[in-house]
């Protein structure tokens, strides 16, 4: 019996703990010393991510709790350029696959000074993100997006003219809130599954141009009443609620379109889905 | 029981213990003894006492272990360690190479800094003070009231750049915080915490008695679970399992190869269901029920056919106990159900009391994997093969004409055939013998 409760013992004492999760927090900021320009370049491949306007004098801010196991924090700028590389890279052990919850556990805040004029450019993977570009001088942005379900918001008036804004969406869940703000001349949206919402409302400072095309899923419309809208249309097993509107082939005319101080030309192709109209006032 | 004057007494003695610990190395280290080392058993002393009320002088060392006394790291030789800090956009490598030296003891560390300097303990650049080159701080906080032009790396200290203070260069804080008050860093700042989980208390490990209790509990409980789905399928599909039965009995080797062919080709069935029905446009719809019903047929063939085969056991066991003159309890599909599983899981119960032990446990969870994976096999395949316990084919229930013998419909009774309709039993004269 002895041996027994000897030998019980002698495992009990050689079992290990098992491994607990690792995380592990980064941080990194410069502060702004007269830049006018900065080129912000962010990939994350998974976890949770917000990027919002900073304080001025800090050119850009970004904390971060990531998985050391498949992941390396980026931060990288080019004082010539005036490029900085933000955001996780694969570790090249396995890749970018996200395989484990503890990579969904990343998160990231990234502040960008409202001081500079900015473009942007997103990759972000499986991500859940919530990006404030209201109040930034925003004057190019690009994002693209994979399994995520992501927000886009200009809750405030772009501070310079944008020449566009592309947004390219794979299997997500994506809504651009407050587009009229973005101040963007050119806006194109192209997605591949799932749900996205585009609200149009805000300050439209000139005519606009929209491009949106998606696959399969469902398109939400948020339109403001005040503004005169164009939808050219192409669309093959896709619903849309074409009452009230005045119709010309494929071409729809919003209601009031030739009183409208301002007008945006959407030109709209949808494979599989449906497209709902919401107005706003 | 202590009065309060003893515990007075002993709190007193243990304090000049401790005080004692903290500064005799502090002398016995000190290469100048005397004046110095007095002046840091002082500086020990209050710490100590500030400490213990709960003040602290320096917080942000907290948990970073005792204070370093300050001094330069001496250069290494030629061949010696050297840290290049002219790049900090990789400060895990960095991290990496610095973690290197934390365990020198201090007087023995050696460390050369291309450009520049290592030191050891806090450190201050002055406001007058004017430093070239890239600094690097060891166990120690760095205040910068003065100028620096390099970069700035702590390893276990924080930064912090007073107003009028500047760093030209990048700063990095390994496991420590940067503090800019009013000051100016003219490059990147970087702070790398150390792992979160790290600072967490380890889990206790698990003795043998607790791990096997656990593991018993998990094969109690999954006897159950199946008993349950078992008692459920008696309930309500007893036909259904009885035919399963009798083909995992009565073709056991052929269920046994149909189940094996079954699992092989469960992926690739699976792939080409989805890739048809994603090149038909109309099917695509049907994706999303289409694999959740798929993948309920897998398990459900799986489950029931793992239960059949439990009941067959149940019931070739009860029989022979029977054929003995044993007085069998329950002799229907419930008992056979029940006996089957207790087969099954037996071994898995050995290894739940023995998988401690080494190389035998192992050797009894292998045994009790390759029988699990072989019934769940023979049971998928019996399953396939009677078609969820439509068919009879292989259920050793249809009797071949040849069979069907004057003597066997005489000993047999035929439910639902007259006997004076039976094969053979109009014409007296075709009989043998008559």
């Amino acid at each position: 019996m002895r041996r027994w409760t000897a030998a019980a013992a002698l495992l009990a004492a050689a079992a290990a703990p098992l491994p607990a999760q690792q995380m592990r927090d980064f941080s990194t900021s410069r502060q702004h010393h007269g830049e006018s320009r900065l080129s912000t370049r962010l990939e994350f491949a998974a976890g949770t991510l917000r990027l919002l306007p900073g304080p001025e004098g800090e050119l850009y801010r970004m904390r971060l709790r990531y998985d050391p196991e498949r992941f390396t924090p980026v931060s990288r700028f080019e004082p010539v350029s005036g490029v900085v590389r933000l955001g996780v890279e694969g570790t090249g052990k396995s890749g970018l696959r996200v395989s484990s919850r503890s990579q969904l556990e990343q998160a990231a805040t990234i502040t960008l000074s409202p001081a500079v004029t900015l473009s942007l450019d997103l990759a972000l993977g499986a991500t859940e993100a919530d990006i404030e570009l209201g109040g930034l001088r925003l004057a190019a942005f690009r994002l693209e997006t994979g399994a995520s379900r992501s927000v886009v918001r200009f809750s405030e008036p772009n501070a310079v003219r944008c020449s566009s804004a592309v947004i390219e969406s794979g299997a997500a869940e994506i809504a651009l809130v407050g587009l009229g703000n973005s101040r963007c001349e050119q806006i194109s949206f192209e997605g591949g599954v799932g749900k996205a919402v585009l609200d149009l409302g805000g300050t439209w400072s000139a005519d606009a141009r929209l491009s949106v095309t998606m696959a399969i899923g469902e398109l939400t419309l948020r339109l403001p009443t005040e503004t005169g809208i164009r939808i050219v249309m192409e669309r093959f097993l896709t619903s849309f609620p074409a009452r009230g509107w005045t119709r010309e082939g494929n071409t729809y005319l919003s209601p009031g379109y030739a009183r409208a101080a301002r007008h945006v030309d959407v030109a709209l192709a949808s494979t599989m889905g449906g497209v709902r109209v919401e107005w706003i006032r | 029981m202590r009065t309060p004057s003893g515990r007075i007494a002993a709190r007193l003695g243990l304090l000049a213990a401790l005080v004692a610990g903290t500064v005799q190395p502090a002398l016995a280290a000190s290469p100048e003894g005397g004046t110095n080392a007095a002046v840091e058993a002082a500086r020990d002393f209050w710490e100590l006492i500030q400490q213990i009320r709960g003040e602290g002088a320096d917080t942000t060392r907290a948990g970073r272990g005792p204070a370093v006394r300050p001094q330069a790291v001496p250069a290494a030789g030629p061949e010696g360690p050297v840290i290049d800090l002219s790049d900090l956009s990789h400060p895990l490598t960095i991290e990496e190479q610095l973690a290197r030296f934390a365990g020198t003891p201090d007087n023995e560390l050696r460390l050369s800094v291309p450009g520049g300097a290592a030191r050891l303990g806090a450190f201050s650049i002055g406001s007058e003070q004017t430093l070239q080159g890239n600094l690097l701080i060891m166990k120690g906080d760095a205040e910068v009231f003065g100028r620096l032009d390099g970069n700035l790396v702590t390893f276990d200290g924080d930064v912090v750049v007073h107003p009028g203070g500047v760093v030209s260069g990048d700063v990095l804080a390994v496991h420590g915080t940067i503090r800019a008050t009013g000051g100016e860093i003219g490059g990147e700042s970087r702070e790398l915490r150390e792992s979160v989980a790290a600072a967490l208390p380890p889990e206790p490990p698990l003795s043998a008695l607790q791990v096997t209790i656990r593991r018993l509990a998990g094969v109690v409980g999954v006897f159950f679970a199946l008993a349950a789905l078992g008692y459920g399928l008696v309930a309500f599909g007893r036909h259904n399992l009885q035919v399963v039965s009798d083909t995992a009995s009565h073709s056991f080797g052929r269920a046994f190869v149909t189940g094996l062919v079954g699992q092989i080709l469960i992926l690739p069935t699976f792939g080409m269901l989805v890739v048809g029905l994603v090149l038909s446009v109309a099917g695509i719809l049907l994706l999303p029920f289409a694999v959740v019903v798929y993948a309920l047929l897998v398990i459900v063939g799986v489950v029931g056919g793992y239960l059949a085969v439990a009941h067959a056991m149940g019931e070739t066991y009860t029989r022979r106990r029977l054929a003995q003159g044993v007085l069998v309890g329950a002799p229907n599909s419930y008992g056979f159900l029940f006996t089957g599983l207790a087969a099954t899981v037996a071994l898995w119960v050995a290894w739940a009391l023995f998988g401690w032990v080494p190389i035998a446990g192992e050797l009894i969870r292998g045994a009790a994997v390759l029988v699990t994976w072989l019934l769940a096999t023979a049971g998928l395949g019996a399953a396939m093969l009677s078609r969820a316990g439509v068919r009879e084919n292989f259920a050793g229930r249809i009797i071949p004409p040849e069979a069907l013998t004057d003597e066997y419909l005489w000993a047999t009774p035929q439910f639902g055939v007259p006997a004076v309709k039976r094969p053979g039993a109009g014409t007296r004269s075709t009989g043998p013998g008559v």
